[in-house]
């Protein structure tokens, strides 16, 4: 049976490789959570990021990086997001905690 | 101890000297993500097979 | 048992970040280390230094390769050598963001 895994973006430049993780981890049937943190953020408004929140069971990112970022976290939550999934550095512990496998990109 | 090392772009001389130190005497194996296409469904495979993955910068 | 996180920090504009990151796994009952390479950082807030303060009480660690940061900061000096052998005890090993430091 495939495992869990937890993606933890950190990079601005690696949304290809989320994608294809993502799908490949998906396609053979493995639970997929993935957090955005610091300046990974900015992968939020790729073109191809509603549809990873389509892919993934589990997308939030670092609300505070966001802002730090430039972005608004309350009135320009990313497409594909809901306000509950602006979250906070705990969504990485519980990638740690309850999933499998890890990846950092 | 089996160890995924994955690298998203090629390796310093302070990463190589990490991952030879971190893959000392445990059955290590690499992944190059730095590539036009990269085999991800064999990169799945491979991290869900090992103890745990590294992915270097 | 609670796991054992290090975070590689080799890039100045992620490495405030990274720590803080660091912070955030610490007060989730985890033992995190923060490795400061080839980067001195200046002009460091108090805002950043109580997170470095923090993750100490915390049973972690911020260490650095670079003497500024010994000497500003207070982090603790390590050699490369001495971090990849910390590594090798820990469970999450967490490259973080992008590969730019001062020396390269």
């Amino acid at each position: 049976m495939a495992k869990s895994l937890g993606i933890f973006v950190t990079s601005p430049q690696n949304m290809r490789h989320v994608m294809g993780i993502t799908q490949a981890a998906k396609a053979k049937g493995s639970k997929v959570k993935v957090f955005f943190t610091w300046n990974g953020v900015h992968l939020t408004k790729c073109k191809e990021f509603p549809s990873l929140c389509e892919l993934a069971d589990e997308v939030s990112i670092c609300a505070d990086s966001y802002k730090k970022c430039g972005y608004d976290p309350i009135g320009d939550v990313p497409k594909g997001l809901e306000a509950k999934d602006m979250a906070t550095q705990g969504q990485h512990g519980a990638i740690i905690e309850d999933y499998e496998c890890y990846l950092t990109l | 101890m089996k160890l995924l090392n994955v690298y998203r772009s090629e390796p310093s001389d302070d990463t190589k000297k990490l991952v030879e130190i971190v893959s000392e005497g445990r059955e290590a194996e690499a992944f190059n993500l730095n590539v036009e296409s990269p085999d991800y469904s064999a990169l799945v495979d491979k991290v869900f097979s090992v103890d745990q993955t590294i992915c270097w910068w | 048992m609670s796991k054992k996180v290090g975070f590689l920090l080799v890039n100045k504009e992620y490495t405030l970040d990274g720590i803080r990151s660091a912070l955030g796994l610490a007060v989730e009952n985890m033992y995190a280390y923060a490795y400061v390479m080839n980067n001195e950082l200046a002009d460091v807030s108090d805002y950043h230094k109580e997170n470095i303060d923090w993750i100490r009480d915390m049973e972690g660690e911020v260490y650095t390769t670079e003497d500024a940061n010994v000497e500003n900061i207070g982090m603790v000096k390590i050699s490369i050598e001495e971090i990849g052998k910390q590594l090798r005890d820990l469970d999450f090993v967490i490259p973080y963001g992008i590969m730019r430091s001062d020396k390269s």
